[in-house]
């Protein structure tokens, strides 16, 4: 089916994730629908579409919660990746006294909690908090915190892992535009210094433009995949999203980056 | 098999209470002393994963379990576990496996186990008496025998927990997450299940098969209400469930309570629970 797609492919050389004709269903309900598609090694990959396009179940295929037919591939062949995952809401019990510490610690510290937190992890947990700029959540309860706080932390502990391959499920959700914009940007810096290869499902494509350097439209199929700005273009977006954006021009940009129209990208320019 | 009466004797030193000179309350305390520090350990992660239901459902295929025993001639004492850990493994495993949501798996099991139990009794009166036992629990006739079994348990329970209490946590927390990170999130899980049903039964032959769940659950509760941190949280659930365990015992023995035991225990523990009511609301209030 790919070879007479008359949309515009991307084939990079090296793929850290390789979906290969991923196909789900519930229920008799297509959800994905022989899906092929690639992050490259080393990429900022975006996973865009609107709201049932099947993005968070792809990303849950990709961790091996849901079952279903074709094949993933990671890189060229080898096992399974480092993964560090950011979930979009982090649904847990709020009541439940765990400290921010003893949360980044507690899949890496053998000795149980109930006799202290070792300080060589501990200090490691401080360093990946400071890392993501929370220090100061440190000994905050787990449960009081804001979502774009939480948002942080859960980032810091996905980093915890070494990640080869950090997956992240609308990682905007929840944050404010301020919150949105410097997490978005700490992503960058962090994987330029440690080389990991990021993919993100999304559904705001200010951010996509921003930060991805590969997109997959997205909508129960692919519709598209590739650079943004071969992707997000005008028709493309109308194909999945159903209506003019009007965030993009394909007016392209250094870097692979398209451009938009709002305000922080301006400023990117000017910088 | 071993003789227990040095232990026994040594609890009797520690706590010089009148009424803990009788050797069936000294097999009561050790037996508690036991006890208490499992049910507490476990209850934190029941209270974590919301698995209150699964413990009740356990508790309530004890009746099955002992019936089953009663039917084939098998000793009650070994069929009650083992029917248990059956019943909560097939749990754990409709659970990871249906689309059913977890309340509706347990309710189903929950109801065949106590249908299942009743269906057996009503065949033989004389065995309804033999399951007042299990409803309202004796910890007051525990023999050596059970207590070396408790020792057993314990030993084993407590090293589960000591190496696997973060990772349960972190599956407590979100399992999803634990999964992509790495956890082994189906092993532990089977082996949760499994101790708790092993723990469970024990449970209801001391407080009986109405208040196991309160036995799990409100030292957890409690607890949580006092701490602020996942270590802070465990020190004070194995405290408050071992001092009402001993309270409770000490107090239904007095000549003016003469209450059961069981229910004894658990309603210190409730105690302890409105304490900690007060202690967070004020807490919350100094916030405001």
């Amino acid at each position: 089916m790919a070879a007479t797609d008359p949309l515009p492919l991307y084939r990079p050389l090296e793929s850290a994730v390789r979906f290969d004709e991923v196909t789900v269903e519930r229920g008799g309900i297509s959800i994905l629908d022989r899906v092929s598609a690639t992050a490259p090694k080393g990429s900022c990959t975006a996973i865009i579409g609107p709201n049932g396009a099947g993005k968070t179940t792809l990303l849950l295929a990709l961790l091996g919660e849901i079952g279903y037919r074709g094949r993933i591939v990671f890189g060229s062949g080898s096992p399974a990746p480092r993964i560090g995952y950011v979930p979009q809401r982090l649904a847990f019990d709020r009541g439940m006294p765990l400290t921010v510490s003893e949360f980044l610690v507690m899949g890496f510290q053998k000795k149980p909690l109930w006799f202290g937190l070792n300080t060589v992890l501990r200090r490691q947990a401080e360093e990946s908090l400071a890392m993501v700029k929370a220090d100061h959540l440190a000994g905050r309860a787990i449960g009081a915190l804001s979502g774009g706080e939480l948002q942080r932390v859960l980032l810091a502990l996905a980093l915890r892992q070494e990640p080869e391959l950090l997956v992240l499920d609308e990682p905007s959700a929840g944050v404010d535009f301020q919150g949105e914009l410097i997490f978005c940007e700490l992503l960058d810096e962090l994987r330029r210094k440690r080389g990991f290869t990021q993919l993100m499902v999304s559904h705001d494509l200010a951010t996509v433009t921003h930060h991805a350097t590969h997109v997959i439209c997205l909508n129960r199929k692919v519709a598209a995949e590739g650079p943004p700005r071969q992707t997000l273009t005008a028709e493309h977006l109308t194909a999945i999203f159903g209506m003019h954006m009007g965030l993009v021009s394909s007016r392209s940009m250094p870097g692979d980056r398209a451009v938009c129209s709002a305000p922080c990208c301006q400023e990117h320019t000017d910088a | 098999m071993p003789d227990l009466s040095p232990l026994y004797g040594l609890l009797a030193q520690l706590l010089p209470f009148d009424c803990l000179q009788a050797r069936f309350m000294q097999q009561a305390l050790a037996g508690l002393l036991l006890l208490a520090p499992m049910t507490a350990a476990m209850g934190i992660l029941v209270v974590n994963f919301r698995m209150s239901f699964f413990a009740d459902a356990i508790s309530h295929s004890a009746f099955a379990g002992v019936a089953l025993g009663l039917l084939l001639a098998l000793d009650p004492d070994w069929t009650m576990p083992a029917f248990g850990l059956l019943v909560g493994l097939g749990i754990m495993l409709m659970q990871r496996t249906s689309s059913l949501s977890s309340d509706t798996v347990i309710g189903v099991f929950f109801s065949a186990m106590v249908a299942f139990g009743l269906a057996i009794v009503s065949r033989d009166r004389s065995l309804a008496r033999d399951l007042q036992r299990f409803l309202y629990g004796d910890i007051l006739t525990i023999s050596d025998g059970q207590i070396l079994a408790l020792m057993g348990l314990f030993a084993v329970l407590m090293t589960f927990q000591a190496c696997c209490y973060n990772q349960l946590l972190y599956i407590g927390l979100n399992p999803t997450l634990a999964r992509a990170h790495r956890v082994r999130v189906a092993v532990l899980q089977y082996l949760f299940a499994g101790l708790l049903a092993l723990i469970v039964m024990f449970a209801v032959q001391a407080v009986g098969v109405l208040l196991v769940t309160a036995l799990l659950i409100v030292p957890a509760a409690a607890a949580r209400n006092f701490a602020r941190s996942a270590g802070a949280m465990f020190w004070w659930t194995v405290g408050i469930s071992v001092s009402s365990a001993v309270a409770g015992l000490l107090l239904s023995a007095q000549d003016w309570a003469r209450t059961a035991t069981g229910a004894t225990i658990i309603l210190v523990a409730c105690g302890w629970f409105a304490l900690s009511m007060a202690a967070a609301f004020r807490r919350r209030e100094r916030l405001i």
